[in-house]
């Protein structure tokens, strides 16, 4: 062992931003979170060039996964021209010469913030999360480590409740987004502030999804064909937004997740959610060739 | 505009090997291939100074110490590297981690002979049906110790090396001699 095998060469920036022992550390727990789906995995959490709570967790993941060859697709809300995804985007491809697209075919890594393409995604691809609140106890138990010694004893019953309340309340669950879901039997999860329409394609879907939180400092992932399922009562089912008979006002797409535009009437448009699909729809009526993948949703049902 | 940074050799290397491992450990059964023969990759891409590990294998322990990583007694590694593995009682001491930290549980790397020997049958997350597999070289009892030992979420996960071939068993997967 000499001086020279323990020293690296100069370089001017680490590879992807990211220094080797911050790869390292988050490799090592990124197995641990895989091995137990749905169980958060502590991390360090390193300071990247932006500000814990925009997508720190979700960058320092892609960021350890990306390669020169590594195609990038970044979305926000399911935008891809969101100030939020423009800028992780154009940091990732700026760190790592990785090449960037919109597409949601070509992707090898998708980035997201909030919501999953509707177009199914493949063995191959890896869907990374942003989660700003990862523990899903916290309405419930504020107290972190009392939540931790919840998650250990699997003592889940005030999540019931608290889905119990709001029926008894308001006549439905009201959770909107971050649906707690159970991860292969054992683990609750939140599955970051996804739609409760997105929910569905976590469970036994073909590619890995990687959940990441930057300011609380947790890791956790759903890996391919892993049942998650959503907690309801027997008698009141899971339910998905009423978006099925929904059209998109700009693309004419319909059965898919909306945004919901409010008029000065006092009425409503709505316009796709998933941009890039949005944009594929305009393209196919303007009669240019366009690939559509399969998608999960079909007219407005899950299949 | 800046001109994008070049990985290093290292980087490319650790980055592959990574990527052979995670997809190994998602997929449980499915044969990935590390960039370089043997145990080395993996060293390369996991270990730095923060860890703890138990290394039985004699021609893999410098590359380990290169590392900085601490060397410690099996119970304490957070990573471990058995070589091909004897005896399943080797298994017993193994960290598990606990209910509250599952991530204390360790990561076992084992050489063993792939697609020859004793079938398996795996079912589990990361697995639509299940996958059938073979491994030989393993001890008569190893299969059988490891069930015995993992009481979920606790427990380790399993990496088996054959030359640039791995195969990955976490915890959560369920293995059937058939």
């Amino acid at each position: 062992m000499s001086l020279s095998t323990l020293t690296k060469d100069w370089e001017p920036m680490s590879y992807g931003f990211l220094d080797p022992s911050a790869k390292r550390e988050i490799r090592r727990k990124m197995l641990k979170a895989v091995a137990v789906p749905g169980c958060q995995m502590p991390y360090a959490s390193r300071e990247v060039p932006m500000a814990r709570g925009w997508g720190t967790g979700g960058l320092q993941v892609s960021l350890t996964l990306i390669n020169p060859e590594t195609t990038v697709k970044v979305i926000d809300q399911g935008a891809d021209d969101s100030v939020n995804a423009a800028s992780i985007r154009r940091f990732l491809a700026r760190v790592s010469g990785a090449p960037t697209t919109l597409d949601t075919l070509d992707a090898d890594l998708i980035q997201s913030r909030h919501r999953i393409p509707e177009e199914k995604l493949r063995e191959d691809q890896v869907l990374v999360l942003q989660v700003p609140n990862p523990e899903p106890l916290r309405p419930v138990q504020p107290n972190m480590s009392i939540a931790r010694q919840m998650h250990a004893d699997a003592d889940y019953g005030r999540m019931w409740l608290q889905l119990y309340e709001q029926i008894v309340r308001s006549g439905r669950v009201m959770q909107g987004a971050s649906y707690p879901s159970m991860v292969n039997g054992r683990h609750v999860m939140t599955p970051s502030p996804i739609p409760r329409w997105d929910v569905p394609k976590l469970h036994m879907a073909k590619h890995l999804t990687i959940l990441s939180a930057g300011r609380e400092k947790r890791i956790h992932a759903v890996p391919p064909f892993t049942r998650v399922e959503p907690l309801v009562f027997d008698d009141v089912p899971y339910k998905v937004e009423e978006h099925g008979d929904l059209t998109c006002v700009r693309s004419g797409a319909k059965g898919f997740f909306m945004n919901e535009i409010p008029q000065g009437d006092g009425s409503s448009t709505y316009e796709i959610s998933d941009s890039e699909f949005g944009v594929k729809s305009i393209k196919q009526t303007e009669g240019t060739d366009t690939i559509f993948g399969e998608t999960w949703y079909k007219n407005g049902e899950m299949s | 505009m800046l001109s994008a940074p070049l990985p290093s050799v290292e980087e490319t290397r650790a980055n592959q090997s990574f990527d052979a491992l995670l997809n190994a450990l998602s997929r449980p059964g499915q044969i990935r291939t590390l960039p370089t023969a043997g145990e080395g990759s993996i060293v390369d891409a996991l270990l730095d100074r923060e860890c703890r590990v138990f290394c039985a294998d004699p021609t893999l322990l410098p590359q380990v110490l290169e590392t900085g990583a601490m060397i410690a007694e099996l119970p304490d590694a957070d990573l471990v590297f058995f070589g091909p593995v004897q005896d399943a009682e080797a298994l017993l001491s193994v960290a598990q981690g606990s209910d509250l930290y599952p991530d204390d549980g360790a990561t076992v790397v084992v050489r063993a002979p792939l697609n020859v020997g004793s079938k398996l049958r795996l079912t589990g997350p990361g697995i639509e049906f299940h996958h059938d597999i073979k491994i030989a070289g393993l001890p008569t009892g190893f299969w059988h110790m490891r069930q015995e030992l993992i009481r979920y979420p606790m427990g380790f996960d399993l990496f088996f090396v054959d030359g640039d071939q791995v195969l990955g068993i976490p915890r959560s997967t369920k293995v059937e001699e058939l």
